[in-house]
This record gives C-alpha cells, structure tokens and sequence, in this order.
C-alpha cells in the first residue's frame, strides 16, 4: 500500500510536469490528486484501525542498508497532515499564481517533490530513511523559498535555510550514527525502546532538530523564508518543514527518556524559543512576519513538550501538532489572500479589513481564536492539554517549563489580539481598502482548515481517536488521556483564562499605542549573523580556491610529482636489488636506451613542437617494449593515445608561442630535480610491488573464464567489457564528463563580451 | 590553410579517409578475440577526424550528440540486465551463424564497445572545437565536393 502512495506521487509528478507545459493551474490541480488521495487512504486506515501496513525495499544489501516504511497511527496521523494540507495548498496555490505566471513546471513539481519528502519522512520507520528524507525535504524547501529567482532577497533567505538545515542535517547524520552504535539496530521502534542513548547523540539530534524546527540560535532562516510565495509558507511553516524536527523529536524521543542532556538542553532551547518568537512576533507589523516569528514561538512549545517527554506531554505535544497545523495554515493562507487581493501585508495598511473581505476576516478570526486557545476552538483543548502536563510536573523542571508554555501562550494572545484588532480597526481617514475580486480557490481551502478547527472541536471524540493512538504509539502511557471539550473549572482552567486576560490586555495596550509606534522594528540580529557567518565560509573557501587552484600548470604538475615522490617513499625499502635484471632481451636494453634519450631531449629542446615530438617518441618506444612483453593490446593503445596526443599537441600548438617562455635557472632545476625524483620513485615502487609477488598467476584463471563468461579470446578485452565492466563504465563516464567540460569551457571563452 | 598550401596533404588525407576508417571497424570487430576494441577503434577514428580538420576537410561538429549518443548506449546496456533480473552490466553473448561470415560469436558486450567509440569521438571532436585554432574549421560546408 504505501509503495502505491509514493507510486501515486511519481505519477503526479511526472503528470504535473506535462501538465505544467500548458497552464501552471492545471500543473497544480493534476499534482494535487496524489497528496488527496494519500489523505483519503490515511483517513481510511486510521478509522478502520487495521493492523499498521509496512513496506521495505533493499538499498545497499552489504551495508544492511533499506529503505523501511511503517504506517503506524503516529505516521497515518502525520500523513494526514502533510497530505491533507498538501492537496489544499495545492488548490490555494492555483489561485494564488497568474494565469501567466512563468516557471509553470518548477513550482508544482518541486512543491510536489517536497510533498512526498515530507511523507517519507513521517512514514519512515529506519534512521537512515528519516535521514535521507530529511534532506530531500532541506534541498527541496531551499527550491522553494528561493523560488523568485529574480528577487535577491529571496535567494539569500533560501541560501541561509540550506546553509543552516543543511548543516543540521549534517549533525543528525553524527547523532544517528552514535544513536545507531549505542543501540545497535536502525529500526525506530527499537531505538524509541532502547533507553540507553548516550548525553552525545542527545545534543547532536537536538541540534538537527533546533535547525529545522527554527529553535533559537537557529531559528534565522525561517523570518527570512517568507519570501517565498505565499502557498510555499502556508505549506512548509504549519504542517511540515518545521514539523519535520519534531517528528524527529518525537520518534526519537524515547531513547532520551532518562536522559539529563536531553531534557534540560531541550526545555531550556524549547521555553527560551517560545518566549522569545512571541515576542519578536508582537513587534512586526507584517502579517506574515507576525505568523512566521509565531510559528517559532509554537515550535518552542512543541520542543519543550517532548523535552520533557513525559505521557501527558507527549499527548499535549501531538494535540498541539494537530490543531497548529490547521489554524497556521489557515492563517497563512487567508495572509496571502489578503496580500494577492489588496496588495499590502502591512498591518498599518489593512485597517477595515472586515468590510473589504468579510470572508477573509472571518477566516483569520476563527483560526486565530484557535491560535489564542479560545473555547470553542481545537487550539484550546490542545493548549488545556498541555497547561495540564505542566502542572503535573515537579521541582525545577516544572518552573521552567511552565515559564516557557505559559508565557509563550500570553504572549500568543497578544500577538493575536493586535492582529486581529488591527485588522477590524477603522480606518482613521476613512478611507476603504480596494480589494480585487474573490478567488474561490483562494478562499475555499483557507475556509476548510479554519472550519475544521471548530468542527475539531465539536468532534472531538474523532480528533481523539486519532492523536491518543498516535502519541501511545510513541509512549505507552499517554493511552488514558483524552482532549476535553470542558475540564470544568480546574487548575488548568484557571491558569488558561488568566492567560487570555494578561495576554489581551498586553495585545489591547499595544493596539491603542500604535500610532505612537512605542516598538520599532527589532534588529535582524540572529540573521545578521549567519549571514556573516555564512559569508565568512565563502569567502574563506575563495581564499584557498585562490591560493591552491593558482592556475599555474606547471605549479600543478609540480605538486603532483611530487606526491608521487612522497608516496612512492613507502615502498623503496621493500626492493630487493638482487631481484631485479637489467634486461630479458637486448632488444629491451635498446628500447629503454632509445627512451632515455628521448626523454633526455625533451628537456633540452627549445621548442614546443620539438617536445611533443621528444614526448611521442618516449611513448613510441614504451609501446615498443609492451609488445616485447607480450601485451599487443596495451601497445596497440599506446600506440593510438601517441598519435592522437602529438597530433592534438600540433593542432593546439597553433594558440601558442614557437618556443617555451623563458625561466630563471633556478626554477628549473627545482622542476628538473622533481622530475628526476618522481621518474625515480616510480622504478622504485614497481621494482618494490614485483619483488614480493603475492597469490597464484591470475593468468589461467581469467583464460578460462574469459572464454566461458564473456565469450572471447581476448582476455583484456572481456575483462574490459565483460569482468570489470563497470570500471569501463566508471572511465567512460570520466571521458563523458571531460568532454563536456571541454564543451563548456569552449563556448565560454567563444561568447561575446569575454577576452580570448 | 593547409589545403591552400598542400594539395598533397589535402588529397592524400581525403584519400585515406576511408582506409583509416576500415581499419577502425575492423579493430572494434577484432576486439572480441584479437588486439583491438572500442577504444582503439575509437582513437583510429578519433585520429582521421583530426586529420581531416588539419586538412581543412568536414569533420563531424556536435560532440555533444556523439557523447550523449555514446551514454546513452552504454547506460542502457549496463542497466538493461537488471530489468530481466540479472546483474548490472551481466553479459548476453549469442552465436548465429550467417551466410558469407560463418559462425559469428558475439554479445551485448559489442553494444557496450559502440558507446566507448561513440565517446571517445566525442572526446576528441570536443577537444578539436575547444581548442583547435579558427584556421584549421573548414572554410566552408560542403567543402568535399567542391575539390
């Protein structure tokens, strides 16, 4: 079954490219068939509660190495998340570009390709495969924030989300590795049962996590990823990309139970992060700013809760998961409507909103009510949820994260009090805000995720059904708990409702003290200094580019030789001299005398042309003494390479002075010495490798089976073609690759506008 | 230039033309049980087409079809095998026997040694329009006939 949803996503892939060659609309309506119907099989799989569907197929069967699926609830309700959310942006999205807009193919295809990094992801059940899909979904969101090609902006905030997932993905490669040594198994369900993971695979895993879920110091990528188009947002900042560390977290999770490092470096990152994006996202003024620093203050949230790891948390952490996914995305959504229709994201601007767009309006309410933790919204069962795992913890542990989750949520209030107030505000010159027509395909999927958030909570038994599974499947203990429509009038109940009270007043005083603009813009810091950071790396690496690709041939060549020189260093004491003979034949002695000579002209000659012809004459006769030794196809290549390397060296001579330019005295003997030094290693080393001949003659052997396997006689040729065919593959492809590189290094030098 | 210069180089080139190009197939033929194969057959070409363009005669100017063509070749017969579940690059050696030539033995590595020479030519076709000099491409198309 799930070899047939990602067989489905190939499908729609390879259909939304044809597709896209005729109107990038239909290019997303075609790719958003495998992402609904993937959404479709989950639901159905979760509700019919059958036995969890796995798939496997070998990748590298000497290294163990498999790709391994399981569909367990956790996974069926991720899928339903990305997926589900994933078909919807994909019909946003066709509203959301012009008729005419170009790069028609790229963008749904590589949406689409993240779509179904993202569902490897969740369905992966072997590190490695979590791994490999972490990346893909690192390089596929780095196509897609930096998807404006032509705005700067966007391609140096998609730069820095690679830089910055992409070295976290490095990180967890290092936490995986000792995670699966301390273990010994690549399986989830055995590392989550383990308990034995060591404080090192603790922060590594943190890290990665903290780099894809934006938590602090690495959370600059994501502010500056809203350049990219709006669809792109909704889609990687509610339901994936930066869910993808907490899934991570979450499945990784039970092998850090006991782990010291894990919980406190976690819950200090996670309650610092929610702190610190509320507060950041009540100073913007741009909508989607104010949703983007609020996706990292959540994101906070869920990193202290599966910090703390604990069954209550663990069940809180999904819930939160779940009703984040729908009112972020919805919000984004119903953000990039506004954007597209009056053409401003700017709060300041967008006064009067609620007669202008009283869809919209209605939408951004009831998703940001949800956001708040208002009754009667999903938000605030998942927020009761998770006030309650606090207060069922002790000492410390408790203070910290109930400073985290509690200030978090008074602080995500007030952002969203000052949003929503802002936005119903009237507008003080009584001017009206003119917005283009309504687009159904805009609306309709921001209305669904924002309904479902109140229907979620009339249905709560439904949404029960599908978070307690999940979050007993990643701990045994959350099996007893429940979202509550109503806990009564509880501690948590009390605690919530201050909240909203504090949160709103804030949020109020702020509204009223706009205009004064008490709080400027913050400082970029953070993003100021990983792109300095970043800029360092690069200009460091042009520096030694510099200094070690000099462009000097014969600087290159001498280094070479003299590599060869240390390496053939090794093997001198092995020759033994009696060992060796000066010739089998006297005909041999002629040769290598002929050589000698030959070699000992091409340094003495003056000319170019004079050298290539020294240089053929050396391999002229070394072709000469293979044919003595028995090897007529060596000689006949030889031979050839000869041929077409004097007479290339003649046609390119053309481009060059008759004679080589002139060098000091010094700088040729060190080139002369190097030489000698290098032809001298290479003697040494064979003469060494044939004084200690090791195993049988191979010579039999590769007879017989040249003959029988490959069908010739020629045994250099089967074992070219047949035996070590892929070594020929491997050499082909070398040649391939020089030929157009030569190509392309032809046409640059041709094209106008460049000195010869 | 040089045909301008040396009729005899021009003339004698044009002549050998087709031999060096006999000798080339039979090498890749000969490969199977005698010295020979797809890269010397290659080079042997390889080394008219660059004689020919000393001599100013029509030289084949798209490497990057020869190259292609050659990959795609080999790629194909590499990866073939393994749709029928045998190993990557596994050989298919078959015997016919035809009129005039007798029994021929031959296999899916010949295919494979066509897409070294096609590669190769490419290689040194690349390196001839990359690097040659402007004199030496032919003054005009369809240069040969008009000798």
């Amino acid at each position: 079954m799930i070899e047939l949803v990602f067989a489905i996503h190939v499908v729609g892939l390879v259909g939304a490219a044809i597709a896209g060659r005729r109107s990038i609309q239909g290019a997303l309506r075609v790719a958003a068939i495998a992402p609904a119907a993937t959404t479709i099989w989950a639901a159905e799989s979760l509700l019919s509660g059958r036995e969890p569907v796995s798939a496997s197929m070998t990748w590298v069967e000497q290294l163990d190495l498999e790709l391994i699926f399981l569909a367990d609830s956790f996974a069926l309700m991720m899928t339903l998340l990305v997926s589900g959310i994933g078909a919807l942006v994909f019909v946003y999205a066709s509203g959301y570009f012009a008729v005419d807009a170009r790069g028609s193919i790229r963008f749904p295809v590589t949406l689409l390709g993240f779509s179904v990094s993202m569902l490897g992801l969740v369905l992966a059940e072997s590190v490695w495969t979590v791994f490999i899909f972490w990346e893909f979904t690192s390089i596929t969101s780095f196509l897609l924030v930096g998807h404006k090609l032509s705005d700067p902006s966007a391609q140096q905030a998609a730069w820095r989300a690679l830089m910055i997932t992409g070295a976290g993905g490095l990180s967890l490669l290092a936490g995986l590795l000792v995670l699966t040594d301390d273990v010994g198994s690549v399986l989830l369900a055995d590392i989550a049962g383990s308990q034995t993971a060591s404080p090192l695979a603790a922060v590594l895993v943190l890290i990665a996590v903290g780099t894809k879920s934006a938590q602090l110091p690495f959370h600059s990528w994501l502010p500056g990823a809203m350049a990219a188009p709006t669809p792109v947002s909704a889609y990687l900042h509610s339901a994936t990309m930066v869910k993808a560390g907490v899934v991570v977290m979450a499945v990784l999770g039970g092998a850090f139970v006991d782990s010291q490092t894990w919980q406190w470096l976690g819950l200090i990152v996670g309650a610092a992060t929610t702190l610190w994006g509320g507060f950041v996202a009540l100073r913007q003024r741009d909508l989607k700013l104010i949703l983007a620093y609020g996706t990292i203050s959540q994101l906070g949230l869920l990193v202290t809760l599966l910090a703390v790891g604990t069954s209550k948390a663990v069940f809180a952490a999904l819930s939160i998961v779940v009703a984040h996914a729908l009112f972020k995305s919805a919000l984004f959504l119903v953000v990039g409507e506004i954007d597209i229709r009056t053409g401003t994201r700017n709060l300041d601007e967008l006064a009067g909103l609620h007669r202008s767009m009283p869809v919209a309006f209605v939408v951004a309410v009831l998703a940001g009510v949800s956001m708040a933790g208002i009754p009667p919204l999903l938000g605030f069962a998942a927020k009761e949820a998770a006030v309650e795992a606090v207060l069922k913890l002790s000492g410390i542990e408790q203070v910290v994260a109930f400073i985290g989750i509690v200030g978090g949520s008074v602080l995500t209030v007030a952002y969203t009090f000052r949003m929503l107030a802002g936005l119903s505000r009237s507008p003080e010159d009584g001017r009206t805000i003119t917005a283009l027509a309504f687009r159904p395909a805009m609306a309709i999927p921001s209305i669904i995720v924002a309904g479902l958030g109140l229907v979620g909570f009339v249905l709560l038994g439904t949404i029960n059904g599908i978070v307690t599974p999940a979050a007993t499947e990643l701990n045994a203990g959350s099996a007893v708990y429940e979202l509550l429509r109503w806990p009564g009038a509880t501690t948590a109940l009390m605690v919530s409702a201050a909240v909203v009270l504090v949160g709103s007043t804030i949020g109020a005083a702020i509204h009223r003290s706009e205009t004064a603009t008490v709080l400027g813009e913050p400082e970029p810091v953070a993003a100021r200094v990983s792109d300095a950071s970043i800029d360092g790396v690069l200009r460091l690496s042009r520096r030694v580019t510099a200094r070690v690709q000099h462009g000097s041939l014969p600087v290159y060549l001498l280094t070479m030789s003299a590599t060869v020189v240390i390496a053939a260093a090794a093997f001198l004491p092995a020759v033994s001299v009696t060992h060796l003979e000066w010739a089998e034949t006297p005909v041999q002695l002629v040769l290598g005398l002929a050589i000698a000579a030959a070699a000992a002209a091409g340094v003495q000659v003056r000319t170019r042309l004079g050298a290539a012809l020294t240089l053929g004459a050396v391999g002229v006769a070394m072709s000469g003494l293979f044919i003595l030794q028995g090897a007529p196809d060596l000689a006949l290549t030889q031979l050839l390479v000869e041929t077409i390397v004097v007479v290339g060296f003649v046609t390119g001579l053309g481009h060059l002075a008759r004679t080589f330019p002139p060098v000091t005295q010094g700088w040729l003997s060190v080139r002369l010495g190097v030489a000698v030094m290098c032809g001298l290693g290479v003697v040494g080393a064979l003469a060494a490798s044939s004084a200690q001949p090791s195993g049988s003659f191979p010579a039999a052997d590769l007879l017989r089976e040249s003959v029988e396997t490959g069908g010739g006689n020629n045994i250099v040729n089967v074992i070219l073609t047949d035996m070590r065919a892929l070594d020929t593959l491997g050499e082909v492809v070398v040649l391939a690759v020089v030929a157009v590189g030569v190509i392309a290094l032809a046409r640059t030098s041709r094209s106008p506008g460049r000195a010869q | 230039m040089i045909r301008s210069q040396s009729p005899i180089v021009h003339i004698s080139v044009r002549a050998a033309t087709p031999l060096a190009a006999v000798a080339g197939i039979y090498l890749f033929f000969a490969g199977h049980n005698q010295p020979g194969g797809g890269f010397a057959a290659g080079l042997v070409l390889g080394a008219v087409v660059i004689l020919r363009s000393v001599a100013g005669l029509r030289t084949p100017d798209d490497a990057t079809v020869l190259v292609a063509t050659g990959m795609a070749i080999i790629v194909a017969v590499a990866a073939a095998p393994l749709v029928w579940g045998d190993l990557l690059l596994d050989q298919k050696v078959v015997s016919l026997e035809l009129p005039l030539f007798g029994k021929i033995k031959s296999g899916s590595a010949l295919l494979f040694d066509a897409g070294v020479v096609a590669v190769v030519i490419g290689l040194i076709v690349s390196l001839l329009n990359g690097l040659a000099p402007a004199e030496f491409s032919p003054e005009s198309p369809g240069d040969e006939t008009s000798t």
